[in-house]
């Protein structure tokens, strides 16, 4: 911690035992050392992003990315528009305290909440984890399959391709490696954008839409639950637990900061174009009626986009919900994984083998197995899980959020790199606004549902 | 005989120089990938627990009462859900 390395170190301090964990986060340090010492300035963002992309396209998953679109079709363009930019402005300053805390502190977001608050929180927060990652996890099975079966393949093709992908990139035994297959993929998010300028949207009527209009009409609750659903798909439980984790699993220090906030911001960037650009793609279906929303559990959404755009446009967007779905298997199965080897205190790092952080892998399998079991299951109300994981993460949101700001004001634990007023008071905002979205919901939603008021 | 001893000899001696050499070249190498690393990075360091800070009564509540309110909310949501599955 920064507390203990401030203070004046004995020069004659013999070094701690070196583990296989050490040597290849090492071994990555050097590389990092090197293009610092030699002043290679685009080597060196090479080298240390990863973390902040990650997280942000992770974020930009099937379902998110089905609701983006389901707005875009119900909706058309207007509020939505700037208000996607805008969450994930709001997921930026939560990102970067995650990203400096786990830089700072090298610790993940569990372990910390555990040690520095006690056991009950610690375990409180990974159960949420928990929860809200399965549920996720289960809707993100159920992407690759709408997105497979555009081309006429099935749920087990979707089960095998996902936990596929899950045991390949941690077959390495090494961060580095994870990190830049999973990087690789995320790229392909940009599919959505593809898609969108197939659909030969009206230039003007994006622009015009940058004044958040029009609002969206309907019921209290329909806008309720739009916005619900439209926060839980920028800022979520897993992506606190999965940048902290991997910001100290792949090495970052105090020094890497600066491009760690770089790393967090242009994942900001390119998560919020491509969340517009499959709202924009989603909105070609308003003239139709938004017709293929009804469809999702089957090839639906891209389906009716084919039959308005073209073959190529339904291509690219079916394209896009597989690499969404997969890469959020691998980061949302890497963040419970981060979550429940910290929580047991055993190792947790892609660095460690199968045999040393047994607990670690077996998490990341284990929970990606549970959810693809899950769709396999005949007559299970998928659309429905799908339609309410984000919300669901919306509302549990606020208290990883709270212990995210404590930790990130810990002079304790962060030193010099303690939150500033500022940042504070745009992360109490963000947990105020995003506390009321998620609980108007769920209130409203339930004394309707009981009759306590009409609709 | 004395010729094949010698020889012997220095074959140990110099196989006990290479491996002394392998040593030295093995630790400059961990030295150097130490250097690379702080001293809080090793997992030696992160393992040991981050002290316990103590929470006010009033941040204490206030925690708990966030977390209570949040189950409340959570339960009223999965309700719902399961209601809509009728």
């Amino acid at each position: 911690m920064t507390a203990t390395t401030d203070a004046p170190t004995p020069p004659v301090l013999a070094p701690p035992p070196l583990t296989g964990e050490d040597t290849a986060r090492s071994s990555d340090r050097s590389r990092v050392h090197s293009a610092r010492l030699g002043g290679r300035r685009w080597s060196l963002m090479w080298l240390l992003v990863g973390p902040g992309i990650l997280a942000m396209l992770g974020e930009n998953d099937g379902p998110s990315m089905i609701a983006y679109a389901a707005v875009g079709a119900q909706y058309g363009l207007g509020f939505f528009v700037p208000f996607i930019p805008v969450l994930f402005a709001m997921a930026y300053v939560c990102q970067e305290m995650c990203m400096r805390v786990g830089a700072v502190t090298h610790r993940g977001y569990g372990q910390l909440v555990l040690q520095r608050f006690g056991a009950s929180w610690g375990w409180f927060a990974a159960a949420d984890l928990t929860l809200t990652n399965l549920v996720t996890l289960v809707a993100e099975f159920v992407a690759i399959r709408v997105g497979l079966a555009y081309f006429h393949l099935g749920s087990a093709v979707a089960v095998a391709l996902g936990l596929v992908l899950v045991v390949f990139t941690f077959s390495g035994g090494r961060y580095w490696r994870w990190e830049r297959i999973v990087l690789g993929m995320a790229l392909f998010n940009g599919l959505f954008l593809v898609a969108a300028i197939l659909v030969k949207p009206h230039v003007g009527a994006i622009a015009g839409a940058l004044d958040f209009s029009p609002f969206p009409g309907g019921s209290f609750n329909t806008l309720l639950l739009l916005l619900a659903s439209t926060i839980g798909a920028t800022v979520t439980p897993w992506m606190i637990f999965f940048q902290q984790g991997a910001s100290a699993d792949k090495g970052m220090t105090p020094r890497d900061v600066n491009h760690g906030r770089w790393d967090t911001a242009v994942g900001a960037v390119l998560a919020a174009i491509f969340g517009v650009a499959a709202l924009v793609a989603g909105a070609a279906l308003l003239t139709h009626n938004g017709s293929g929303i009804q469809g999702f559990a089957g090839a639906g959404f891209p389906a009716a986009l084919k039959h308005v755009a073209g073959n190529a446009a339904g291509t690219a967007f079916a394209l896009g919900l597989v690499e969404a779905g997969a890469v959020a298997i691998l980061t949302i199965s890497a963040s419970t994984a981060y979550a429940a080897a910290e929580c047991v205190g055993v190792a947790h790092s892609f660095n460690s083998s199968p045999r040393e952080a047994t607990v670690f892998y077996a998490a990341n399998f284990g929970i990606a197995l549970i959810a693809a079991a899950v769709i396999l299951i005949p007559g299970a109300p998928l659309l429905s899980i799908a339609l309410n994981a984000n919300v669901l993460a919306t509302v549990l949101l606020p208290v990883s959020l709270v212990f995210m700001v404590m930790l990130a004001n810990d002079k304790g634990l962060m030193g010099r790199w303690a939150n500033k007023r500022s940042t504070n008071v745009i992360g109490i905002a963000v947990i105020a606004f995003v506390g009321i979205c998620g609980a108007a919901y769920g209130i409203d939603s339930f004394l309707q549902t009981t009759h306590i008021i009409g609709s | 005989m004395k010729t094949e001893t010698a020889a012997s000899d220095h074959h140990a001696d110099h196989a006990a120089a290479i491996a002394e050499r392998d040593l030295q070249r093995q630790e400059r190498f961990e030295d150097e990938l130490i250097m690379h690393l702080e001293r809080d990075q090793f997992v030696a360091e992160t393992s040991r627990p981050v002290p316990r800070v103590a929470l006010s009564k009033v941040a204490t509540a206030a925690l708990w009462g966030l977390r209570v309110f949040v189950v409340i909310v959570s339960v009223m949501v999965i309700y719902t859900f399961i209601d809509q599955l009728h």
